[in-house]
């Protein structure tokens, strides 16, 4: 790569005046004073030339592609989008879902609904505290089950207790009446 | 779609209503002291080793029990208990 010359020195007093002149930014008084003083100084000569070699280079801007501008107009509006969907993130929540969004919400909800009621309603210890106790299905199938498990015991002996069921011949009617009796007499 | 949806529906309304039963039956088991569900369990091992007319003469039992006026059930349920309580007495 050539490697470009330093620039030369020039007047400490006209180093400032002889840029704004490159850049054409001196008034006609600055700009007649700095011609004067150019046409009898080499070296503020040489440092005017150096800046007319050099500054070029410098500002110098490759024209770029329609493509890349296309690309560079591309990736902005994507990245405002980004944005934009990074700063209203909740606004997708309320944004319209699939239709078969709803369905399977409710039916997830109906059986988180259903596992909540079951623990959570009753006392949760009874199931996680007793692990060694195993309740049979059957006997939770339903209520009616329950209840049938329930009342085994009656059942089996339901026909002697309904040949007993006398109310004529029941102990606690005739107690009760015996202590009436016995509370009329006090 | 809309097939979709109502199949989707009504297997959530199946899974909410078959979940009733065993929902109240958690909370009539959870409601009983432990030697009411001890007695339980041990008339559920019972009903195991049940030979099948037993099973089905218990079943035909408990559908009797349950067509009986409701003072009548009540009365022998009483009268039970009064006898359960006098053999443990005894």
């Amino acid at each position: 790569m050539k490697r470009q010359a330093p620039l030369q020195s020039a007047c400490k007093s006209f180093e400032e005046d002889l840029v704004l002149y490159y850049y054409g930014e001196t008034d006609d008084v600055e700009q007649r004073r700095v011609q004067q003083h150019l046409s009898q100084c080499v070296s503020c000569q040489g440092f005017l030339d150096d800046l007319r070699r050099l500054l070029p280079q410098i500002a110098k801007s490759e024209p770029m592609t329609p493509a890349f501008w296309d690309d560079y107009y591309r990736e902005t509006v994507a990245k405002l989008v980004r944005q934009e969907e990074r700063q209203h993130w909740w606004r997708a929540l309320f944004a319209p879902k699939p239709m078969w969004l709803v369905p399977a919400f409710g039916t997830v909800g109906a059986a988180v609904l259903v596992v909540g009621l079951l623990f959570g309603r009753g006392n949760l210890s009874s199931f996680i505290q007793r692990p060694a106790e195993r309740i049979p299905q059957e006997i939770l199938a339903d209520e009616n089950q329950l209840q049938f498990f329930e009342s085994m015991d009656l059942l089996e002996s339901l026909g002697k207790l309904e040949k007993q069921d006398d109310p004529s011949t029941d102990s606690t009617s005739s107690q009760s009446i015996r202590v009436r009796m016995q509370q009329d007499i006090v | 779609m809309k097939a979709r949806n109502t199949v989707a529906g009504i297997f959530g309304l199946f899974l909410l209503l078959s979940s009733q039963g065993l929902m109240a039956a958690s909370d009539n088991w959870r409601n009983l002291t432990p030697p009411e569900k001890d007695k339980v369990l041990q008339n559920y091992q019972r009903w195991e080793k049940l030979p099948p007319q037993d099973k089905e003469h218990l079943r035909d039992e408990w559908n009797r029990w349950q067509r009986l006026p409701k003072d009548e059930r009540e009365r022998i349920k009483q009268r039970y208990d009064r006898q359960r309580r006098d053999r443990r007495d005894d």
